[in-house]
Formats: structure tokens, C-alpha cells, sequence
């Protein structure tokens, strides 16, 4: 059980434990789940290890749409809800973040020399693009593309071709 | 015991001289190390490529003892003479054998040298006495190096010490020279005072120790720069033989340039042994009926597809082009609530994910989105259109944008007509028409092929003109690999493609493909191997790969009737946000060239992305102003 110790006055601690207030703070998800929205990615995934509530809590959508949005620049101010949806269709800010802005911002934090043109311009991640890649790589991942995988099964539509009985 | 000879003679003789006691210190430790294994050629200088026999070493020894006296005494023969003689009668030793080399080199060394007349090359004169000082008949197997002909003095063992580093640094700086630069080279020679040294490991002090001081007559050093250099001017000089139609030159010349590719690493070699084999072809099979990459048959449309998406993934060029392409249509298409793409050259669909999720996230909801995608014919009457489609179908389903599809397979661009494109719209039943459907026309990479029969291009420009769309982006390469000479057009494809195949080593892969890289990046350069056989290797209808510059399109779409539209900033923030994603914007740059965009690696741009409207048409003009306006 985690213990959040609140600052307590000097006074009151020859009082013993009746003087400080504990705040356990898995017994509030919402707040664990706040807190943790403040990490960045790399942390927020280490905390996802610490315990079951705090992978569960770690996991959530709304979490990783937290981290996702406090690394980005957003650059117009797009309709925010509409966003989510797509998000949520192409597979979610957890997947959007492993697969497209951790690397890139990996990738921006690991140059060290950049031509002053490209500093301006490229030091954060824009949305938009994280945004294209990531419909890219979902693309990609619904299969065939390159010939390089089988033929997706999951759709039945193969059943509205004609077979012939003769 | 041998050795300890040997050590003795050497550290004796050669007191006076410079390095002998670099030399003698090296064979001492070799001794140590090669206790009782020497029955035969000697194993650590096998290792580095020289064979001599462990019972000859003493000899070999006072050879190059007295070789280095011979040397240092016939110092007085003067630039002019030493660079006339290397430049026609050189004649060339493996020093792989060692002692029949020193023997050789002292037999002729001892003789006065005579200066035969140069053995006439092959019929044509002009091309090599031109170009290049490459003696016709090349036997052995090293490269040819130079010598130059330092002050006379014995090399000190600082100068030794100091040719170490050098050689290792022979990078492979891959200069790309024209023929002009014949005179610079040769003033390069003489300026240079010191010796390089061959390009096997560094430590092969045997023959920096022989070929001290001076006048070498007969030489054989690898330096891997003048390698390099030798290696263009002969790709040049088997260009200007095919020109002048001297097949037989050309023969002779391809061999060589085999040879000499070998010596090379990396892009150079690599981008040398395509060039090679383009030309070979070109000299030994005139009319290659069906050559591989001489035209994109039907057999090979899916190996091409497949080529091409590994193309797509190593390198960025592709990526900037949609990316590029694609915010130039959004931009084209804000406010419109019914749009329609004709995409020219459909593949496998990988420019439309980023559309369509742009589409379904802009500023008041998605559009109702329509697609028409051309390809060519493929062999196994496998619909890959349509299953692009399908997949293009589902993906804008799960992002709710409304779409719809329509796959054309066309063998050329040319066989289109206007109502294909517009057609649907007819037969779709209850269209209501008070939201006119707006049209984009996108062309990544498709339009130089229609430069192959002449009228193709003037036709498709037409099509296009009479959908009348709102925005035509068109990528092409940015070379000129279509001038009516084919030295012109030769010269050209070694600058582009050289530089392209430096980027491919050079740039870093993208985060998510590295365990693919490697194999990402071999296939792509069998692409770009397919288009470099077409452009040398054929001819007429065949020759599809007809590249042209920026101005040189910009200038047919204006004589056609088009407008150019300027590409915005947002696409050029884009453009080098991706770049510093996917290269670490090591090399590559993003360039505005008076309204379109063009990715280069360092100073050379190799694609340009550009957008234009048809002149005049009040649709499309009153397009433009909404955009500009909004």
C-alpha cells in the first residue's frame, strides 16, 4: 500500500501517527491516474510495472492521451473530440505513442547538431504528423501491403463473391 | 636464423636510409611471432596479401635494399619525363609477389628505360588520348596508382609514420568529375610530396619502404582517391566510345571498369557496377528485346510494386513526395464537401492513410471522399487495384470518412479518357448537384514516362486539363536524364545516382524498420539499379526513365495551359519536421524553389514536388481564391 505523506507540521509530530494524515493513493484511481498523466512516456510505462492498479490505471486511454498531448504541439486548434475518435479507431494513444511519437522524440532528442533552419522548425513533433504516420502504419498493419503477408482472413466478405456450383 | 641475417643486413644498410629500422623492427616482431610455421610463403605477409616464400626473405631483403639505392640515385629525371612515360608505357606488377617483383623492377631499373612507342589502342585514338591516360591492356589484377616524385630524398621514418593515418583516410570521397578535369588531376600528381600508400591494411610497410624516393618508372600503388578517379574517367571514357558508336573501345573499357569498381567500397562500387553493366549491355546487345528494367512489361509489375515500396521505406524521398503532395490537396480541397482524387500510378496506395485521416480530423468534418486509381496491367489477372481499395475502405471506415473507389488498370497513361475519370458521376444515381464535386489529379513519379512516344505527354495533359481540377501535383525526379546525346544523358545519371546511393548509405533508417533496414535498402537499390539499365541500356519507345528537370516541366506545364500553384509553408514545415524524424536531418535538405519544394541530399536536390491549376477556369481560380481567403 503506497503512502503519500502530506507535509505536516513540526509541532504535531511528538503527537506520534495520530498527527499525520495518510492518503493512500491507490484507493483513488482517478488521482493516480492524473499524476501518472503528467509523466512522460518512458516513465509512465516503468510505473506501469509497479503494481496491478497502477498497470491497469497506466493503461488507460485517457492517460496516454494526457501524455501524447503534453509532448506534441498541436498546431491548429482541431476539433479535440474528433481527434480521440480517429485516435481510438486507428488503435488508441498508447499505440500512437510507442509507434510514433517516442521514437521521434528519441530521434529529435538524440541530434545534437541541427542546421538553424531545422531547429525551429523540427523540435517538437507536430500532431499532424504523428498523426499521419500512425494512419500509415495502421494501413499497413490491416495487411497484403507489398505482398509480403497473407491475405486478411478476418473480413467475410468473401462470401459476397459468386461460387460457382456447377 | 635467417632472420636475425636479415635483421642485421638491414638494420646495417640501411642506416643511412629512412625507414629500415621501421622495417627491421617489423620483421623482428614478425619473427617472434612466427616461430617454426614458415615452410613455405610466409604467413603474416600473406595476410596481407604479399607472397613470399620465408626461405626468399633475405633475398627479398637485400633487394629492396638495393632497389631503394637505385631509386634514390635516378632522381634526376624530371616531372615531365616520369608523367609522359607513366602516362603511356606503364606497365604494371603484382607485388603480391613480392620477390618477382623487386627482381623485375630491378632488371628494368638497371636497364635504362626505353620509352616505346605506346602500343596504339584499339581503333579509335581520340577517346582515350582525351580523356584519360589509361593504358590499353590492364593484365594484372591491381588497380593503377600513380607515383609522384617526391624531393629525392630517403623517405624518413617520420614520413612513414605520417602515411599511416593517411592511408587509412583514403576515404572513398567519391569525386564526380568531368572531363575537364584531366589538367587538375595531373597538377594534383606532381603537387603531392608525399607517397600514398596502397589500400590493403596500412601496416604493409614493405612497400612503402620500397617505393621510397623517387623516380619509380614502374609502379604499382592502390590509393583508393585515385582509384576513385581513374574509375569515372573510364565510365566517361566508355560513354564517349558508345557515342561514337567504337563498340569495340567500349568493350575493352567496360572490363577495366569492373576491375577497378572492385577496388572501391561502399556507394562507389556499388553505383559503378550498375553503370558497368548498363553499358555492357548496351555495347554486347544492341536491341535487347525485353532486357531486364527496359520497360516495365507485365510480368515484372509486381516486382516492380514490390521494389518500390521497399524504395518507399529506405529512404525519404517517397514520403516527402506524398507528404508534400497530400498538403497541397488538403489545402486545395478546405471547403469543399465533395472531393475526388485520380491518383496516376496507384501501387499500393500508401499516400491516401494520411489523407484521409487528415480529411476526417480538419475543420468542419470530412468530406465525402472519392478515389480513382490507375494502374498498369498485371500478370496474374490478380486485381490489385481493387484490393488496394479495399483496404483503403476499411481503413476510412474505422475513421468514419465517407468513401468511395474506382480502380482503372491502363498499360499508359495516354489510354485514358476524360469521361473514364469523370464517369461515376452519372451512374451514381441521386448525386444531388447542388455540392460540385471538386477533382485532384496527383502524379508522383508517373508523367516522364509518357516522354517515351512522342504526342503521350500532350494527350495526358489534356485529359487532365478537361476533369478540370482544382489542384495537379506532380513529383518528379530532378535530373535531366533526356538529352539528346547520350554522353549528356550519361553524365548526368552517374551525378544523380551516385548522389542517390550516398544517401542511401548515408541516411539512418527509420526507427521503426531497423531490423529491415539492411534488406530495405538492398532492394531499393536494385530499384534504382532497374532505372539507371534503362536510361544507359535503352533506347526509343523503350527508354521510359526520361527524366527532367524542374524547369523543364515547369516550362511544359505553362506551354500546356497550367498555372503553377505555390506550395505552402505548412507543407514545407512538414516536410523538414519528417526529414528530421526519419534521417536525423543528416543530409538531407528541404529546398523552396520559387513555389515548389525539392528534397536533396546535401547540395544536389533529387526530387521536386510541384503543383499547378488549369489556367483560367473559373472553378478552380475561384478554388484558389476560397483557400487563400480562409
Amino acid at each position: 500500500m503506497m503512502m503519500l505523506l502530506l507535509p505536516h507540521r513540526e509541532e504535531e509530530e511528538e503527537g506520534g501517527a495520530a498527527g499525520r494524515r495518510r492518503f493512500p493513493i491507490n484507493d483513488n484511481a482517478d488521482l493516480l491516474a492524473e499524476v501518472l498523466g503528467r509523466l512522460d512516456g518512458r516513465s509512465l510505462a516503468v510505473a506501469g510495472c509497479v503494481c496491478r492498479l497502477w498497470s491497469a490505471v497506466g493503461r488507460r486511454e485517457a492517460v496516454w492521451e494526457a501524455v501524447c498531448h503534453r509532448h506534441v504541439a498541436v498546431g491548429r486548434a482541431g476539433a479535440a473530440g474528433g481527434t480521440r475518435s480517429v485516435v481510438a479507431a486507428l488503435g488508441g494513444y498508447r499505440r500512437l505513442y510507442r509507434l510514433c511519437i517516442g521514437p521521434a522524440l528519441d530521434r529529435l532528442a538524440g541530434v545534437r547538431r541541427q542546421g538553424p533552419a531545422v531547429s525551429s522548425a523540427a523540435r517538437h513533433v507536430s500532431l499532424s504528423l504523428a498523426l499521419s504516420l500512425f494512419s500509415i502504419d495502421c494501413y499497413e498493419r490491416l495487411g497484403g501491403v507489398g505482398g509480403r503477408q497473407q491475405q486478411p482472413p478476418a473480413s467475410l466478405l468473401f462470401l459476397c463473391k459468386p461460387v460457382d456450383v456447377s | 636464423m635467417k632472420r636475425e641475417h636479415q635483421e642485421a643486413a638491414a638494420g646495417g644498410d640501411r642506416r643511412g636510409g629512412g625507414g629500415g629500422n621501421w622495417y627491421a623492427a617489423a620483421e623482428q616482431e614478425k619473427g617472434k611471432a612466427l616461430m617454426g610455421t614458415d615452410d613455405g610463403v610466409d604467413e603474416l605477409l600473406a595476410a596481407l596479401g604479399y607472397k613470399v616464400r620465408s626461405s626468399d626473405m633475405a633475398d627479398v631483403a637485400q633487394k629492396l635494399e638495393q632497389l631503394e639505392m637505385a631509386m634514390g640515385s635516378s632522381a634526376a629525371a624530371n616531372d615531365d619525363a616520369l608523367l609522359a612515360h607513366l602516362a603511356f608505357d606503364t606497365v604494371h606488377y603484382n607485388p603480391s609477389d613480392l620477390s618477382n617483383w623487386v627482381d623485375n623492377i630491378l632488371s628494368e631499373l638497371n636497364a635504362p628505360p626505353p620509352l616505346p612507342q605506346p602500343p596504339p589502342p584499339p581503333p579509335a585514338d581520340d577517346p582515350l588520348s582525351l580523356q584519360f591516360d589509361l593504358p590499353p591492356a590492364v593484365t594484372e589484377q591491381y588497380t593503377i596508382g600513380t607515383v609522384d616524385l617526391p624531393d629525392g630524398s630517403p623517405c624518413k621514418p617520420a614520413d612513414v609514420d605520417e602515411l599511416q593515418p593517411e592511408a587509412s583516410t583514403a576515404s572513398s570521397g567519391w569525386l564526380i568529375s568531368q572531363s575537364g578535369h584531366q589538367p587538375e588531376v595531373a597538377k594534383s600528381l606532381r603537387d603531392r610530396k608525399r607517397l600514398k600508400v596502397c589500400s590493403s591494411p596500412p601496416s604493409s610497410t614493405i612497400t612503402a619502404d620500397a617505393a621510397t624516393a623517387a623516380a619509380a618508372q614502374q609502379v604499382v600503388i592502390v590509393d583508393s582517391q585515385e582509384a576513385g578517379i581513374r574509375l569515372v574517367h573510364a565510365l566517361m571514357a566508355c560513354a564517349e566510345a558508345v557515342q561514337k558508336e567504337n563498340l569495340k573501345a567500349a568493350g575493352a573499357i567496360v572490363k577495366q571498369i569492373s576491375v577497378l569498381a572492385a577496388s572501391q567500397g561502399g556507394a562507389m562500387r556499388k553505383v559503378a557496377g550498375y553503370f558497368a553493366e548498363a553499358l555492357a549491355r548496351r555495347i554486347y546487345r544492341p536491341q535487347p528485346p525485353r532486357g531486364m528494367g527496359c520497360s516495365s512489361t507485365v510480368e515484372s509489375a509486381a516486382l516492380d510494386d514490390m521494389l518500390h515500396h521497399h524504395f518507399y521505406e529506405s529512404c525519404p524521398y517517397l514520403k516527402f513526395a506524398h507528404f508534400t503532395a497530400n498538403q497541397a490537396i488538403l489545402e486545395a480541397f478546405a471547403g469543399f464537401r465533395r472531393v475526388h482524387v485520380v491518383d496516376f500510378g496507384m501501387r499500393q496506395g500508401l499516400q491516401w492513410p494520411a489523407l484521409l485521416q487528415a480529411l476526417a480530423l480538419r475543420q468542419g468534418g470530412p468530406p465525402s471522399f472519392r478515389l480513382t486509381g490507375i494502374g498498369p496491367p498485371q500478370p496474374d489477372n490478380s486485381d490489385a487495384l481493387q484490393e488496394v481499395g479495399w483496404k483503403l475502405a476499411q481503413l476510412a471506415k474505422t475513421i468514419r470518412v465517407d468513401f468511395r473507389y474506382r480502380g482503372f488498370v491502363a498499360a499508359s497513361l495516354a489510354d485514358l479518357d476524360p469521361y473514364m475519370l469523370l464517369g461515376p458521376e452519372a451512374d451514381g444515381g441521386g448525386v444531388e448537384d447542388d455540392e460540385p464535386e471538386v477533382v485532384a489529379v496527383n502524379s508522383i513519379l508517373e508523367l516522364h514516362r509518357l516522354l517515351a512516344r512522342p504526342g503521350a505527354l500532350e494527350k495526358v495533359l489534356g485529359t487532365i486539363r478537361a476533369v478540370r481540377p482544382v489542384i495537379v501535383t506532380v513529383v518528379e525526379q530532378e535530373a535531366n536524364h533526356n538529352g539528346r546525346a547520350f554522353l549528356d544523358r550519361f553524365t548526368e545519371a552517374l551525378h544523380y545516382y551516385s548522389t542517390m546511393f550516398d544517401s542511401l548509405e548515408g541516411g539512418a533508417s527509420p526507427p521503426a524498420a531497423v531490423e529491415v533496414g539492411g534488406h530495405d535498402q538492398a532492394m531499393a537499390e536494385i530499384y534504382l539499379g532497374r532505372q539507371i539499365y534503362n536510361v544507359v541500356a535503352c533506347e526509343g519507345a523503350e527508354r521510359t526513365e526520361r527524366h527532367e528537370t524542374l524547369p523543364q516541366w515547369r516550362a511544359r506545364m505553362s506551354r500546356t495551359g497550367f498555372d503553377s500553384v505555390p506550395i505552402g509553408s505548412n507543407a514545407f514545415k512538414q516536410a523538414s519536421m519528417l526529414l528530421a524524424l526519419f534521417s536525423g536531418g543528416e543530409g538531407y535538405r528541404v529546398e523552396e524553389n520559387d513555389g515548389c519544394l525539392t528534397l536533396g541530399w546535401h547540395t544536389r536536390p533529387l526530387i521536386a514536388t510541384s503543383a499547378w491549376r488549369a489556367a483560367g477556369d473559373p472553378l478552380s481560380t475561384s478554388a484558389s481564391c476560397r483557400t487563400a481567403s480562409s
